[in-house]
């Protein structure tokens, strides 16, 4: 245990170092401003005001100062200040992460039940519902998730106007928990679309090495039945590769959806990072980048105590 | 098993649902009872002189609701604002203001000739970076509601471009703060404006901005004036599903949809957007006239704006200044289409360009047929905006396609573009070095008279035109559809404040 501990406090201090030196290595200064589709000029920036601004931003100095400084920061738990937005990095990273938690935690926890539940029915009754359930999976796998978005869109909000067009609720109207839930139902379906279809076929394959099995095969000559032996027999042994699926998913949750939270405008990570890309924001990808980096090393962790607990091999 | 698995997605859903931040807790208005108009644009920012965004016009665009300048412009001229009157030296380095004694700060205080004079004094320590003010070498207060801001030396643009656009701000909340670009407290965003900020949500880049009722200029005759980000897919069905009252477009084809929804109307704006090539001048073989007039004419750029634009072409002239604008030489030379006289140019030679574009840019595949017909292959290295700016900075290109506004106001942005003294994403790569020009622009921004002026400018786009240090390809008009039961929007002389071509003026929401 200790030495798995000081494993992954190790690689939490490798992740800082690499979150710190990723985004100086893309071409562009933070300092230039970048207005998008043509709507150029962004603001101007004098010789004098561009010194000035590289001062307060440590742009001037040496990179082991900047990295000293930026580690400093982060033990006392000042994640910066955000060059292209002006703000406060963490409150940036706070107003949004409730976003990407409610998207992509939702639609991650929807997606491994129903993928599951599909996998399960498809390994256990085989025959005809094993080959439909497969070859549609397959099917909405390979769709690419801006192209299902973009038909819920058109479809559900712009044609049939069941849904809103963007959004992660209704702009200064008083509506509550259900209008959130109204305006994100397009975008989690999006993710269960498009990630369910992996916890099927895993489950699916999981589910088919175990289905023999002599246990089972001895608990079915006790006269079970069916549905007793598939959920209470053969899922448990068959559920380790499906959880460490959703784990991995679950530790790149921090990450956001980037493609789902542009089509349909959820405030969110993803949209956040990418913004922060194009602009060159380093404080901001470097929070970010560390967020998705630490809680992917923290369901890693967790996985791994897991694996321990369930699996005397597991390690 | 079942039942563990609805319970945990009924927590989780139920707990981030409870994570979010908490709406606003007034009930939304009944429809007839207050009037509020919705405007689609992407983030702004905080709405401060020093914090606004600096990513695109829409920041100073909405800051203009929530401050006030010293002049204003509405559809046909510069008009008093702040203030009333003025006056001006002859030798044009003394502007007197005399100032309104109506206005007010939102917190009450009323807005004095202190406040323009600290203003100027506070943008010296920490500058507007959508305006210069390098120009003001001093502003003082001459008595209650008289100011004097002496420039450094004669300035021909400043009312336009300094005066129209430099918010004032309150010296009592201002200075005792050091570190404007770091301030958050509340009154951050006290101004004097039509409007006060009531909310901004940043992560969903929204605004509710509430109409200042004791506003000097006039009745502020909307409540409520929001900002909120919808993507540009789909603003259009936002407007028509009744979610705002106005957004913009490029696309010329919105037109249509007035025939379909007569609650809808389009206005257009003058050609205030451009579209050119950035030539490097000191590189071979773009460092010759002769190549860059031929490959002008080997670029039939009519066909490049009617494919683009979708849109009746306004070909771009060499001069840069736009067409439709108060500063625009129609006695230019126009370089036609004429592939013949481009071969004959570049004299039999073949060679390969580079032009840097960005990904989502759609000219360059019209562009290499075009040039590869007078035997110039180009090759185009798709990188994004960040890159680009930063390989025109080191002068690590051939050509670049930029596109963007500010080419219709006061025409000292062709001073600014060849000094070198400003840096932003279009004055990147201005490689041109010409003593001609350089002397005509610093003598133009110094000349007071308007038609002296304007015949320096017009040799200054007399000599771009020769020279062709950029091609202009065409410029673009910004459509704005509007939901005209709801808002009228309107064109402001020469752009808003620097030539940017959005409708919705201050004056528009007024009743004078």
């Amino acid at each position: 245990m200790i030495r798995l501990v000081l494993r992954y406090a190790a690689l939490a201090l490798a992740v800082v170092a690499l979150n710190f030196g990723l985004p100086r290595l893309l071409p562009g200064d933070p300092l230039d401003a970048f207005a998008p589709d043509g709507l150029g000029p962004a603001a101007t920036l004098t010789a004098s005001a561009r010194a000035r601004l590289q001062a307060t931003y440590h742009l001037d100095q040496p990179l082991a100062a900047q990295f000293a400084a930026y580690a400093g920061d982060l033990v006392r738990g000042d994640l910066g200040w955000s060059i292209s937005r002006n703000a406060p990095v963490g409150q940036l990273i706070a107003e949004r992460l409730p976003w990407s938690l409610a998207l992509v935690l939702t639609a991650l926890v929807l997606a491994a039940a129903l993928g599951g539940g599909l996998g399960l029915t498809a390994a256990w009754h085989a025959g005809r519902a094993d080959r439909w359930l497969t070859t549609v999976s397959t099917l909405v796998a390979a769709l690419p998730e801006f192209l299902v978005a973009m038909a819920l869109l058109l479809v559900l909000a712009v044609g049939l106007h069941w849904f809103p067009l963007q959004g992660g609720r209704s702009a200064f109207a008083g509506g509550g928990l259900l209008d959130v839930i109204w305006h994100l139902s397009l975008p989690v379906l999006t993710l269960v679309l498009a990630t369910s279809a992996g916890f099927t076929l895993l489950a699916r394959g999981a589910v088919l090495g175990v289905k023999n099995a002599p246990y089972l095969v001895a608990a079915r000559g006790k006269g079970l039945s069916e549905t007793t032996l598939a959920v209470r027999h053969a899922v448990p042994n068959a559920m380790l590769p499906v959880l460490t699926l959703f784990a991995v998913r679950l530790g790149q949750v921090l990450g956001g959806a980037l493609v789902v939270e542009r089509v349909f405008a959820v405030p969110g990570l993803g949209l956040l990072a990418f913004e922060a890309i194009q602009a060159r924001d380093y404080p901001v990808l470097q929070a970010i980048f560390l967020l998705a980096s630490l809680s992917t090393l923290g369901a890693m962790f967790g996985l791994e105590l897991v694996y321990r607990h369930l699996s005397p091999h597991g390690h | 098993m079942r039942f563990a698995w609805f319970a945990l997605v009924a927590v989780v859903v139920f707990s981030t649902g409870c994570a979010l931040p908490a709406p606003n807790g007034q009930q939304p208005r009944p429809a007839g009872d207050a009037r509020v108009v919705r405007i689609a644009w992407p983030d702004s920012g905080v709405l401060t002189p020093f914090r606004v965004s600096t990513l695109g016009p829409g920041g100073p665009v909405l800051l203009s609701l929530v401050y006030d300048t010293l002049v204003w412009k509405d559809a046909q001229r510069l008009i008093p604002w702040l203030a009333t009157s003025w006056d001006v030296s002859p030798d044009g380095r003394d502007f007197i203001f005399t100032l309104t004694n109506r206005a007010t700060w939102h917190d009450g205080q009323p807005l004095t000739a202190d406040d323009v004079a600290f203003s100027f004094d506070y943008y010296a320590q920490h500058p507007y970076r959508w305006q210069s003010t390098d120009i003001v070498e001093s502003a003082s207060q001459l008595g209650p509601d008289r100011v004097r801001i002496r420039l450094k030396q004669p300035f021909a643009p400043f009312l336009d471009d300094v005066a129209g656009s430099v918010p004032i701000i309150p010296r009592h909340i201002w200075q005792n703060v050091s570190d404007p670009e770091h301030y958050t407290a509340a009154n951050a965003t006290v101004g004097s404006g039509p409007y006060q900020v009531a909310e901004y949500r940043s992560a969903e880049a929204a605004y509710r901005l509430v109409a200042n009722p004791t506003y000097f200029a006039g009745q502020v005759m909307v409540d409520e004036v929001q900002q909120l980000n919808i993507p540009a897919e789909t603003r259009i069905q936002a407007l028509q599903q009744h979610q705002v009252e106005l957004v913009q477009s490029a696309d010329a084809s919105v037109a249509d949809l007035t025939r379909s929804d007569p609650r809808l109307q389009v206005l257009e704006t003058p050609p205030l957007s451009i579209v050119r090539l950035a030539v490097n001048t000191s590189k071979p073989p773009l460092d010759r006239r002769e190549v860059r007039q031929a490959l002008t004419l080997a670029l039939d750029r009519t066909r490049i704006a009617e494919v683009i634009t979708r849109a009746p072409p306004i070909v771009g002239s060499a001069g840069i200044v736009a067409p439709e604008t108060p500063w625009f030489d129609p006695d230019l030379p126009a370089y036609g289409f004429d592939p013949q006289r481009a071969k004959q140019l570049l004299g039999g030679q073949t060679f390969s360009l580079e032009l840097l574009a960005d990904p989502t840019y759609r000219e360059p595949e019209l562009l290499q047929p075009m040039l590869q017909a007078v035997g110039v292959t180009l090759n185009v290295k798709r990188v994004d905006a960040a890159t680009r700016t930063q390989l025109l900075r080191e002068g690590s290109f051939q050509l670049a396609e930029v596109q963007h506004l500010g080419i219709g106001g006061d025409p000292d942005f062709l001073r600014r573009w060849q000094a070198g003294t400003e840096a932003n994403d279009f004055a990147q790569g201005w490689t041109f070095v010409n003593a001609e020009f350089s002397q005509l622009a610093e003598a133009q921004a110094a000349t007071l008279d308007l038609a002296a002026r304007k015949q320096l400018v017009d040799r200054m786009q007399a000599i771009l035109a020769d020279e062709l240090p950029t091609i202009p390809l065409y410029y673009r008009r910004f459509y704005w559809v509007y939901d005209q039961q709801r808002y009228t929007p309107m064109n402001t002389w020469g752009g808003l404040m620097n030539a940017l071509p959005f409708v919705q003026n201050k004056l528009t929401f007024l009743r004078r």
